[in-house]
C-alpha cells in the first residue's frame, strides 16, 4: 500500500475518533432537512405565533422546489463553510505545533504525500457531508413541495461541491502557511467571502471568477444558467489546484519544531 | 567516506542568534556518540538539522550512501526532546503506523511493533490510549517508534532528561543494548550519562565545538592531579585556608566552601609538603584526597569557559 494511502487511512480514523465524521454530516443533514420542512410549515407557524385577528388568511406564494434547494445551498454556503473551517483550521498547524508532525515527517515519507493525504481526507468528509445533507433536503423537498429535476439538482450539487472544495483547500493551505488555527480560519473564510462578494458586485467583469460558483449552483436549480458556466467551473478547479500547489510548496520547505 | 555522517561547518542562525556556529564532526559507524552541552548550547538545533527538520543556514551534511539532495530519512531513527504522539491512538496503533510509514507490510509492522513494545516494556499498556501515558512511557514509546525500521543511525535528543532516577536507569540500560546493534548519537547535559555509555563525545558551548574525541583520549589528555582538602569549621583552620598561598608545585588554587582544592604539577612533592604543613600548623582536617581530575571537572571547565 502506498504511503499516501496509509496516512489517508490514519486521517480518516482520526476524523472518526474525534467524531468529526459524525457531526459534520449531521450538521449538513439538519440544515438540509430543515429548509423544506420550515418552508412547508411556515404559514402554519406564522398563523399560530402571530397576533393576527381571528380569521386572517395568510397568503404566501408557494415556493418552487428548485428555490427551496437553492436556499439550502445558500445555508451551506454560510454555515457549511464555517463548519468546514472549524473542522480543518488546524489540520497541519496543530500537528506541527505539538511536534507530532516532526515525528512523522522524519520517517521516509514525502511531505507532499502527508499533505495530500490530509487534503483528500478533508475532501471525502466535505463531499460526503454535503451529499448526505443535500439528499435529505431533496427528499423532503420532493415530498412536501414538489418534484425536482434530477439532472439539474445533481449539476447544482457538483458545482457546489467544487465551491466547498475551494474553501476546504484554502483552509488546509491556511493551516500550512499560518501557525495559528484561528488565523487560518479567518484568512480562508475572509478570502472566500471576498471571492463571492467581488463576484456578485462585478458580475460582468468577473464573469469567470470562481466566486460565481455558488451563484452558478443556484442557477442550475432556478433555471438561469450563465453563459460562462464552463469557464467558472474550470476557474474553480484551477484555483483549487493552485492553492493546493502553494500549500505543498510551503510544506516542503517548512521548518519543524 | 568511512563516516556514517559527516558535518562540515554546520551553521544555523535564527535571525541574529547564531544557535549553531560552524561545527564539524564525524559519526563513525558502530560508535556511540554523546552530544554534550549546557542548556542553550545548540544541541537540539544541531539534532534537528541532522534529522532534516531544520534547513542549515550554512555548512554541509553528508550521509554515507546518500547522494546530496536525497533524503537520508530511511537511515535515521529519531526521538525528539519532548516526543508528541497522536493522543487518540493506542501505543500499539502508533508503533504499527510508524512501521507502515517506513515501508513494512501490515503483518511485518504488527510483529515488529509488538516485539519492540515488549522490548521497551510497554506490552501491558500497548492497547491503552497514548493520552493516558506517563512521561516515561512516552519516552519508551518514542524509542520503540524510532527503531521500527532498524535505522542505521539512531538520533536521540535528551532521551533521559525528563525521567526520574528509575526511568533514567531503565532507558540507559536499553541504550546500552541498542548501541550493540546500531550507531547511536544522543544529546545530554549530564556528563555522567555520556561517560557511562559512550565511546565518543562532542562537547558544544554557545553553538561552537568546545571539545571532541573519544572518552579515553580526552581522559588521558586532560588528566590532572588534584588535591582536595576539607577542614572542620574552627576559626584557626579557616584562617589558615584563607591565607594559604601554596608552593611551586601548585598550578591552580581554588577556595571551596569546606576548604581548598589544588591542581598540582608534582603529586609526590605536594603530598609531602602539604602533609607536613598541615601537621605543623595543627589544622583540623576533615577530609584530604589526593586524586585525579574527573571528566566532570573537565566538562565544567570547558562549558563554563
Ligand atoms: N526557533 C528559534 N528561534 C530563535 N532562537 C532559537 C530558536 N530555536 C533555538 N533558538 C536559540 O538557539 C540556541 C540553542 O538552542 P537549542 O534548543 O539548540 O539548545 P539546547 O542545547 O538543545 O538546550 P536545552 O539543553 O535547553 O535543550 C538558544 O539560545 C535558543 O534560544
Ligand atoms: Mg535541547
Amino acid at each position: 500500500m502506498s504511503q499516501w494511502m496509509i496516512i489517508w487511512r490514519k486521517e480518516l480514523l482520526e476524523l472518526a475518533r474525534s467524531y468529526k465524521l459524525l457531526w459534520l454530516p449531521l450538521v449538513f443533514l439538519l440544515l438540509g432537512v430543515s429548509q423544506p420542512i420550515v418552508t412547508y410549515f411556515l404559514p402554519d407557524i406564522l398563523a399560530n405565533a402571530g397576533n393576527f385577528p381571528q380569521g386572517t388568511v395568510i397568503e404566501m406564494p408557494k415556493p418552487q422546489s428548485g428555490e427551496v434547494l437553492a436556499q439550502t445551498l445558500q445555508q451551506y454556503g454560510m454555515i457549511g463553510s464555517l463548519i468546514v473551517a472549524l473542522g480543518f483550521m488546524g489540520a497541519v498547524s496543530s500537528e506541527r505545533n505539538s511536534g507530532a508532525a516532526s515525528m512523522i515527517l522524519v520517517k521516509p515519507i514525502s511531505r507532499s504525500a502527508y499533505l495530500l493525504a490530509k487534503w483528500t481526507a478533508m475532501l471525502v468528509l466535505v463531499w460526503g457531508s454535503l451529499t448526505i445533507g443535500y439528499l435529505g433536503a431533496w427528499y423532503y423537498t420532493s415530498l412536501l413541495i414538489g418534484e425536482v429535476d434530477a439532472i439539474r439538482a445533481i449539476q447544482a450539487l457538483l458545482v457546489f461541491a467544487l465551491w466547498l472544495s475551494v474553501i476546504g483547500t484554502l483552509m488546509i493551505a491556511g493551516s500550512v502557511w499560518l501557525r495559528s488555527g484561528a488565523a487560518a480560519a479567518f484568512s480562508a473564510l475572509g478570502l472566500a467571502i471576498l471571492l463571492s462578494l467581488t463576484a456578485s458586485f462585478l458580475p460582468s467583469a468577473l464573469a469567470w471568477s470562481p466566486g460565481q460558483l455558488p451563484g452558478l449552483a443556484s442557477g442550475f436549480l432556478l433555471g438561469s444558467i450563465p453563459d460562462a458556466a464552463g469557464m467558472i467551473i474550470i476557474a474553480g478547479a484551477v484555483l483549487t489546484a493552485a492553492i493546493l500547489y502553494a500549500a505543498v510548496w510551503r510544506m516542503r520547505r517548512m521548518e519543524l519544531p | 567516506m568511512s563516516a556514517l555522517l559527516r558535518a562540515e561547518q554546520l551553521t544555523k542562525a535564527f535571525g541574529s542568534t547564531q544557535a549553531v556556529a560552524g561545527i564539524s564532526f564525524d559519526i563513525a559507524p558502530g560508535r556511540c556518540t554523546a552530544l554534550l552541552g549546557p542548556n542553550g548550547a545548540g544541541k537540539t538545533t544541531t539534532i534537528r538539522m541532522l534529522a532534516g527538520l531544520l534547513q542549515p543556514t550554512g555548512g554541509k551534511l553528508s550521509y554515507a550512501g546518500v547522494k546530496p539532495g536525497q533524503s537520508p530519512n530511511s537511515l535515521l531513527g529519531y526521538l525528539p526532546q519532548a516526543p508528541s504522539f497522536y493522543g487518540w491512538m493506542t501505543g500499539r496503533e502508533y508503533a504499527v503506523y510508524a512501521a507502515r510509514l517506513c515501508g513494512l507490510s501490515a503483518a511485518e509492522a504488527r510483529s515488529q511493533a509488538d516485539a519492540l513494545l515488549e522490548r521497551v516494556g510497554l506490552s501491558a499498556a500497548a492497547n491503552r490510549a497514548i493520552s493516558g501515558y506517563s512521561g516515561g512511557m512516552k519516552q519508551r514509546l518514542g524509542l520503540a517508534q524510532a527503531l521500527v525500521h532498524r535505522p542505521k543511525l539512531l538520533i536521540l535528543d535528551e532521551p533521559v532528561s525528563a525521567l526520574d532516577p528509575l526511568g533514567r536507569h531503565e532507558v540507559l540500560m536499553l541504550l546500552r543494548e541498542l548501541k550493540q546493534e546500531t550507531t547511536v548519537l544522543f544529546s545530554t547535559h549530564v556528563l555522567h550519562d555520556a561517560e557511562q555509555l559512550c565511546d565518543d563525545v562532542l562537547i558544544i558551548r554557545n553553538g561552537e565545538m568546545a571539545l571532541q574525541g573519544s572518552i579515553e583520549e580526552i581522559k588521558n589528555n586532560h588528566r590532572m592531579s588534584v588535591i582536595t582538602l576539607h577542614i572542620e569549621g574552627d576559626d584557626h583552620s579557616k584562617q589558615w585556608c584563607v591565607s594559604y598561598q601554596g608552593g611551586a608545585y601548585v598550578k591552580e588554587l581554588r577556595r571551596i566552601e569546606k576548604g581548598i582544592e589544588l591542581v598540582v604539577t608534582d603529586m609526590e612533592l605536594a603530598r609531602r609538603e602539604l602533609l607536613g604543613q598541615l601537621a605543623e600548623d595543627g589544622i583540623r582536617v576533615a577530609k584530604l584526597e589526593f586524586g585525579h581530575s574527573t571528566l566532570e571537572d573537565l566538562f565544567m571547565k570547558v562549558v563554563s569557559g
